[in-house]
């Protein structure tokens, strides 16, 4: 009795936070109806940046917990989620780049596809933005949706970023000049063919799948996810409730939001190009930085390269990514209020502020020159069947082990 | 016994976790068992497995919008086992 009067008091403060979720449902799909009408590219963007904000809330779905997890304490909750969606993007990536690309034989990579410049931007690159994250709390998509969620100290970590994104604008030319201009890009299929590639990346998301099932056994205990006890017989409107509470209050087991967002990043590219941001967050740092003289100027090769590359600051503001980001975060915002999870969240420390900027800066700079974030260098990358991405993946991980050993000295 | 209090709530990530694994190892015999207020939803999922490992059962209690009581107990081990 006495639950049952707390659960129906948190259940009338949660009305208030269904009627603000609903408006804005409603908000995002009058900017859907506005951006249509001016161009229907960005309302594809809004809608695939809503929906990308939806399932990464729903699942809180972080990149950098999933490293650092492992070090952390021993669990791999979130990395299994990443597997599963790297393997069924692969999937479907592989599928799109065998029609776009039939004959492997020749130097010609899919021209969307994360195929980059591999060399030690990639590898620095990965090793300051895996520190970072772990610093931070959260990688660049986790701080967008956490922004959404009302984390003060994301806003933080992405103003971070934006400046770490100047930074290595400021140095890309140094890169380019030195590294990346002469670095290859290794596309798997070249060299083994399409089902070759697809094969050898879903055997090794296997391997590495077995690795952390038995890295997780030797930490010992871990509870499994949390428990949904169901009262039955349920009757049609209650087994309703149940099941828009699983979808839309509850959280979601996180190998069902991996698998969508690998499903949603294989509809991108199918469209358009594989999920990645930073490359248009850089594009609006350095827009800022020209106001005030601090732009970087031409920025080499930047225009024949795919993935989240650098973007000068040229044209108008507005374009399809725009729509992407903010969608993302909007998306997120209305999904955390509508499951009754989004508060104002003020750090009371200061030195979180601090590793929230600092970690931010990492991501940034290192996102700048290994041409992606967790997204666009690894989540899109390795799907794209692109040595890159691996590489890129195994300093991520050394980065999350320094970062966690950083943390533990951080009160 | 009373319960000792711990409020986490503004930390960022994994901070409620690990200021909570700190406090459950400070816990002397004559504290009864921990609570910890968070809003951090990630919590809820990495809490009760650390606090599993440390040998405590955990409740968790929705306290109003996006806040979280956690009440950390010890585990009730068997007699005679």
């Amino acid at each position: 009795m006495m639950i049952e009067l707390a659960q129906s008091a948190v259940r009338r403060s949660l009305a208030t936070n269904v009627l603000i979720a609903l408006a804005a449902w409603v908000i995002a799909v009058i900017v859907y109806a506005f951006a249509r009408n001016w161009d229907s590219e960005f309302a594809m963007f809004w809608a695939f940046g809503i929906t990308f904000g939806f399932v990464l809330q729903r699942g809180r779905f972080c990149f950098a917990s999933a490293f650092r997890d492992i070090f952390l304490l021993g669990h791999a909750r979130n990395m299994k989620g990443v597997l599963f969606g790297l393997a069924v993007g692969s999937v479907g990536f592989g599928l799109l780049m065998s029609q776009q690309v039939p004959n492997t034989a020749l130097s010609i990579y899919p021209s969307t596809a994360n195929v980059l410049p591999l060399g030690i931007h990639t590898a620095l690159g990965g090793l300051l933005f895996g520190v970072g994250m772990v610093l931070a709390g959260g990688c660049v998509s986790g701080s967008i949706y956490r922004m959404g969620e009302g984390y003060i100290a994301s806003w933080v970590a992405f103003l971070g970023v934006m400046g770490g994104l100047l930074g290595s604008a400021h140095t890309w030319n140094w890169w380019w000049r030195v590294h990346i201009a002469s670095a290859p890009r290794v596309w798997l299929p070249h060299w083994i063919g399409h089902s070759g590639a697809l094969a050898v990346t879903l055997a090794a998301l296997l391997v590495v799948y077995v690795v952390i099932v038995w890295w997780e056994h030797r930490a010992g205990l871990v509870l499994s996810e949390r428990a949904r006890p169901v009262e039955t017989p349920l009757s049609v409107s209650e087994h309703l409730r149940l099941v828009t509470g699983r979808i839309f209050v509850e959280g979601w087991p996180v190998v069902v939001a991996g698998g969508v967002l690998g499903v949603l990043n294989v509809l991108l590219f199918a469209v358009a190009e594989p999920w990645g941001f930073t490359g248009e967050v850089s594009r609006w740092s350095i827009r800022i930085a020209s106001f005030v003289d601090a732009s970087p100027g031409p920025l080499a090769g930047v225009g024949f390269l795919p993935g989240c590359v650098l973007m000068p600051a040229e044209g108008l503001f507005f374009n399809h990514m725009v729509f992407l980001v903010w969608g993302m975060l909007f998306g997120s915002f209305a999904t955390a209020v509508g499951a009754g999870e989004f508060k104002i969240r003020i750090p009371k420390r200061t030195v979180r502020y601090v590793q929230s900027l600092g970690g931010g800066i990492m991501m940034g700079y290192g996102s700048g020159i290994a041409m992606g974030c967790t997204i666009g260098a690894f989540f899109s990358a390795i799907p794209s069947l692109a040595l890159n991405g691996w590489v890129f993946a195994v300093f991520l991980g050394l980065g999350a082990w320094i970062g966690t050993h950083a943390i533990r000295r951080i009160a | 016994m009373t319960n000792k209090t711990l409020d986490v709530r503004g930390e960022i990530c994994p901070y409620p976790m690990m200021r909570t694994v700190t406090a459950l190892k400070k816990l002397s015999d004559e504290d009864g068992g921990l609570e910890v207020v968070t809003d951090h939803a990630p919590a809820l999922e990495t809490i009760p497995t650390q606090a599993a490992r440390l040998g405590y059962q955990t409740d968790i209690e929705e306290n109003g919008v996006s806040e979280w009581r956690i009440l950390i107990t010890r585990m009730q081990t068997e007699v005679g086992s």
